[in-house]
Parts: C-alpha cells; sequence; structure tokens
C-alpha cells in the first residue's frame, strides 16, 4: 500500500466533495435512509398491524422488527453511499477527462482505491449517524450491544463492500454506464439481502444470490452486534463467510480494473 | 533514446447489426510505423486523414500495448516495464482535459506530484517554479473551473512536468492559447529540449509550430508512416526544383502566358501559376538569370524576383494532394 497515494487521493476526494456537492445532497441520501424506514413503520403499524410471522423471531434474531428494519436500511444507505461513489470512481475520472492523465502516473492502484473508501466510509458515517438519530424516533432499540462484535462487523463489513464496488466498478467502465449497474445492484441488495425482512421468506434461487452478496452476511453480523441472537461460533463462521466473499471480491475486481482500464483507453481512442 | 519499430495497433471494435446482432471488425489504427526521439531532440508527428497519432502516443507514453513491434526506452523493453517508463515521461494534451476543475491548480500539481512519488519538500520547489513557469502565480490557489482556456492550458502543462521527465509528448499543445502564451511555450519547449536536454515528441494542426520547433518530422497517413526527415528533406522531396516569385509593373494573365512559354524553352517541366498578381514559377533548374533576362527582352520593370523556400505546410498540403490522387512511394 502507497500511503503518499492513499492520504493524497483521501485529500483530493475530500477538497471535490467539499466544492461540488451542496448539502441538500446529503440531506437527500439521509432523507432516503428516512423513507425506508418510513415505509417500514407504515407497513409494520397499518398493514401487518404489528403481528409477524410466528418464525420471524427465529430467522432475524430478534422480535424487534422496526429495529430490525431500521439497522438494516442503515447499512443500505451505508452500502449504497459507499459502492456508488467507489464504484464510479474511474467513470467519473473518464467523463472529467482525467483518466488519461492518472494513468499515465505509476501508481497502485489499491491505494487510489481504498483512499477513495476510506474518504466515503468516513462521509457515510455522518449520514448514517444522523439517520440513526432519525431512526430513534421511529423505534430503533439496542438490546444486547457487543463493541467487539461491532467492530469486527464493521471491518468486515467494509472490507466485503469495497469488493463489491470494485466488482460494479467494473461493470461500469465496461458497459460506460452508471444507472442501469448501480440501480440494478441496489434494487437487488434491498430485496435479495434482509434489509427489511429476513431473505429466508423468499425463494431459495433468491436466497442464493443474497447469499454470494456480502451485504447479507454483513448485516446478520452487524444486527447480532446490536441484538444479539447469535453465538460466538455463529458469528466467526459468518465473520469467515463474509471476509473470504470480501476476498474473492478484492482479488477478481482489483486485476479486473486495471485490464478494463486498457480496454477503456483502447475505446476512448477507437 | 526512445525507439520503436514497426509498431502496429488492432482495435477490436463491435458494431451492432440490426437489434440483436453484434459484429465484430479489427481495425488497423496504426500499421506500421518506426521511430525515434532522442535527448535534446524534438521531433514532429504529423498526420494526414485520421492518421493514427494520438493511437501512437498512447503507446509511446504506455497508456496502451501494441499489437506488433518493438519499443525500447533508453535500452529498457518498455511494452513489458510500463512502470519504468511512465516515471521518466508525460504528456500534455491540448484542451482543456487532463486536470481536475474542483481542485485549486496548486491542489492539482500536488495531487499529481504524489502519484508519482516525489518527495514532498521537492514537489513544493517543484510547484513554485512551475507555476511561475507558466504564468499562473496569484492564481495557483484559485479553482480550475474559475480559469480561462488558456490557463487550463497552462496548468496542463505544469502538470505534465511534474514529474521532471526525460521525455515529453506533446499533443497539440497550444490549442486554445493566445499568441503571446504561445510564443513563451514555444521559447520553453525550445529550452527544455536544448538546456534541459529533454526529447521531446510535438503533434499540431498549427504547421507553422512544427516547422519553428521540429528538428525531425514524421508524417503518417492512415496509420503508415509516409515520409520522414528534417523539414528540408520533406520540401525537397515534394517540391523537388525552385519556387520563385516574379511580379513586373502591369502583371497581367498575358504576360504570364509568354513568360511560361519562355521557360518551357529552357526547362520543358517548368510550371507557371498567376496567383496574387504575382507569376509562381517552379522548376528543378535555376531559372533566376533567365526570368530576369525575359523582363529585360519584353521591356518590363520588376517589382520583385526572388526564390522562394516553400513551407512545411504547403509540402505537407501538396503531398496529401499527391496521396489522394494517385497515392504515394512509402518513404
Amino acid at each position: 500500500m502507497d500511503l503518499k497515494v492513499l492520504r493524497a487521493t483521501i485529500g483530493k476526494e475530500f477538497q471535490i466533495r467539499l466544492r461540488a456537492y451542496p448539502v441538500d445532497f446529503m440531506v437527500g441520501c439521509i432523507l432516503t435512509s428516512f423513507y425506508t424506514v418510513f415505509g417500514a413503520w407504515m407497513m409494520y403499524h397499518y398493514f401487518f398491524r404489528k403481528r409477524l410471522a410466528t418464525d420471524f423471531a427465529d430467522l432475524a434474531g430478534t422480535s424487534d422488527y422496526m429495529s430490525y428494519a431500521i439497522v438494516g436500511s442503515l447499512v443500505y444507505l451505508f452500502v449504497v453511499r459507499t459502492c456508488l461513489n467507489v464504484s464510479r470512481r474511474l467513470i467519473t475520472e473518464l467523463r472529467e477527462g482525467t483518466l488519461e492523465s492518472l494513468m499515465l502516473a505509476p501508481f497502485r492502484r489499491t491505494s487510489y482505491f481504498v483512499g477513495n473508501m476510506i474518504l466515503q466510509t468516513i462521509m457515510t458515517l455522518g449520514e448514517t449517524v444522523i439517520a440513526a438519530i432519525i431512526g430513534i424516533f421511529f423505534g430503533l432499540r439496542i438490546h444486547e450491544f457487543c463493541l467487539w462484535k461491532f467492530i469486527t462487523a464493521v471491518l468486515l463489513s467494509l472490507y466485503g463492500f469495497f469488493g463489491l464496488s470494485l466488482i460494479l466498478g467494473c461493470v461500469m467502465i465496461y458497459a460506460r454506464d452508471t444507472y442501469v449497474s448501480q440501480n440494478t445492484l441496489f434494487a437487488a441488495i434491498f430485496l435479495v439481502c434482509g434489509i427489511t425482512f429476513p431473505k429466508e421468506y423468499l425463494p431459495k434461487i433468491l436466497q442464493m444470490i443474497g447469499d454470494i452478496i456480502p451485504v447479507t452476511d454483513s448485516l446478520t453480523l452487524i444486527r447480532s452486534a446490536f441484538f444479539g441472537g447469535l453465538s460466538t461460533d455463529r458469528f466467526i463462521h459468518i465473520g469467515i463467510k463474509v471476509f473470504i466473499a470480501g476476498t474473492v471480491y478484492v482479488f477478481t475486481g482489483l486485476p479486473l480494473m486495471k485490464q478494463l482500464e486498457k480496454i477503456t483507453l483502447e475505446k476512448m481512442e477507437g | 533514446m526512445i525507439e520503436v519499430n514497426s509498431l502496429k495497433k488492432i482495435y477490436e471494435v463491435k458494431r451492432r447489426e440490426k437489434f440483436f446482432f453484434i459484429k465484430k471488425e479489427k481495425i488497423e489504427a496504426v500499421k506500421n510505423i518506426s521511430l525515434r526521439m532522442e535527448k535534446g531532440g524534438i521531433v514532429g508527428l504529423l498526420g494526414i486523414n485520421g492518421a493514427g497519432k494520438t493511437t501512437t502516443i498512447k503507446m509511446l507514453t504506455t497508456l496502451i500495448e501494441p499489437t506488433e513491434g518493438t519499443y525500447t526506452f533508453d535500452g529498457i523493453d518498455a511494452i513489458a516495464h510500463p512502470d519504468i517508463v511512465k516515471r521518466q515521461i508525460n504528456m500534455i494534451a491540448g484542451g482543456e482535459r487532463m486536470i481536475y476543475w474542483k481542485l485549486t491548480a496548486y491542489e492539482n500539481l500536488w495531487y499529481y506530484g504524489q502519484l508519482y512519488g516525489i518527495e514532498n519538500n521537492l514537489l513544493k520547489k517543484r510547484i513554485e517554479e512551475l507555476v511561475k513557469l507558466v504564468g499562473l502565480e496569484g492564481k495557483a490557489d484559485l479553482p480550475v473551473e474559475t480559469f480561462s482556456k488558456g490557463m487550463k492550458q497552462r496548468l496542463q502543462i505544469a502538470r505534465g512536468m511534474i514529474n521532471d521527465p526525460k521525455y515529453i509528448f506533446l499533443d497539440e499543445p497550444t490549442i486554445g492559447l493566445d499568441a503571446i502564451v504561445t510564443q513563451e511555450l514555444h521559447k520553453e519547449i525550445r529550452r527544455l529540449a536544448k538546456e534541459k536536454e529533454k526529447g521531446i515528441l510535438l503533434t499540431s494542426h498549427y504547421l507553422s509550430e512544427v516547422e519553428e520547433l521540429c528538428d525531425y518530422i514524421y508524417l503518417v497517413n492512415a496509420g503508415e508512416l509516409v515520409f520522414e526527415g528534417t523539414k528540408k528533406d520533406l520540401t525537397d522531396y515534394v517540391f523537388s526544383g525552385n519556387r520563385y516569385i516574379f511580379s513586373v509593373k502591369g502583371m497581367d494573365e498575358a504576360i504570364v502566358i509568354k513568360l511560361r512559354d519562355y521557360l518551357r524553352g529552357i526547362d520543358f517541366e517548368s510550371e507557371v501559376e498567376h496567383l496574387g498578381g504575382n507569376a509562381v514559377i517552379s522548376s528543378k533548374a535555376e531559372l533566376s538569370s533567365n526570368i530576369a533576362a525575359f523582363a529585360v527582352d519584353e521591356g518590363l520593370v520588376i517589382n520583385e524576383l526572388h526564390k522562394v523556400e516553400p513551407s512545411l505546410e504547403q509540402a505537407v498540403i501538396k503531398l496529401s494532394q499527391n496521396i489522394e490522387n494517385k497515392g504515394i512511394d512509402i518513404a
């Protein structure tokens, strides 16, 4: 890891965000989380009339649906914001006309992407905290907080989300598209990763798709850090799964990205 | 020294046929280009009709890999070791690309400097020098988006020199610059080559710029090298002879016709054209004294009679016309 490039990338991205994005963009992101939580609250209170399936507590690890849904939507907000920004980096460089000058320099791509991920994580954490405060008014309660599980879960999740961002970035730069690819992935995450309901309610095939997206297991780990309901052995087992999935994504994504850079630079010509 | 031999680049292009079918096609953007760049020299890469100049530059800057051919960079295989090459080269392109508009000029240079791993104190010093060089003192802390086109271009030039490259690729570097800044840049390009021993490759649509700066010229057409040599070699190759401008008091078409008949008696292949009130004479023979004698014999008062060196622009235009009309031998 090249720390010079890492630090410089964080600094550059921070300055760009500071000058490029108005505060209402951040408000918009928090509102997305608010709407998700509000939607879940409406469904729970007026559609389900607070009645949950008998197996919900077994599958979710808690019988507190609103807390379950709110944590899910906070993680969803986090995934969307980090994946979106990290995966879009290269295609943004391409659109802004800086891809060539960037690729002319002999720097390590890993530092560049990790730098983007770190900055995005810091920025998104701020938004997530605000969204979490809003969540309290909708019934967010922490039942059994475990610090080491929380830290482990967050670190593993970041690793998994980073890998996911790289793969999404590859799709974006290959297809030269951001909207269709990102929205398809985010819709899939919302549907199959257990954001507002346990994925076990879905057909087997959709559950399998959910299993290969690291968000599903990350969410299980984070929820267990807040609500318990998962033994330490099970926590470690799922943690290893997230780590392996993240590693597969990272070690597929980075070399693939390098290949796609070349194709992109050729396409710029052809 | 940079030396490329028989460089070739084939792109695979996908073309949509009907709605669902995609046909793959291979396009040879660069067919066979060999060239050399030496430290301290300025070479021009000129192109006619989608020549493949940009593809060639991208291969030389290791942004893309050639399909075939060899590329050695100071004795190193550049295709196998692009990272070594990248540290010692840079590219400056025309237009307003290659810089971050949301950053200030200083932040841009700092960021690129960090990507090249330049030590911080050295980088600070270099940025100060470059900002001064490109005339952006007092503006370095302003966001680039507030810059004029010329200022952005000047910043790009500074960016292209941030790593103190041994070889610099200039792709239309003066597009959008005013005459004064262009002149300053020309001076700087010459200084970089002659005093700092940088090897420079220049592409430009302004042929006068190439003529002014380049010691050696490569001319490419449709991905192939059609000529290489000095400007004089090129004009000699294209015009192969002498050109004279001749004008007399009361010059008209009748005088031109008479002169043409007279000179064809001396050189059957000579050509006389009536252009802008002058007779423009092309001939392989030395005709100055004959033209003067014609004027004396006809009792004409000579306004102007001198031999002209054809410009690079005239040579390139003539060569491209030859290529379009009848094809040309590849040099």
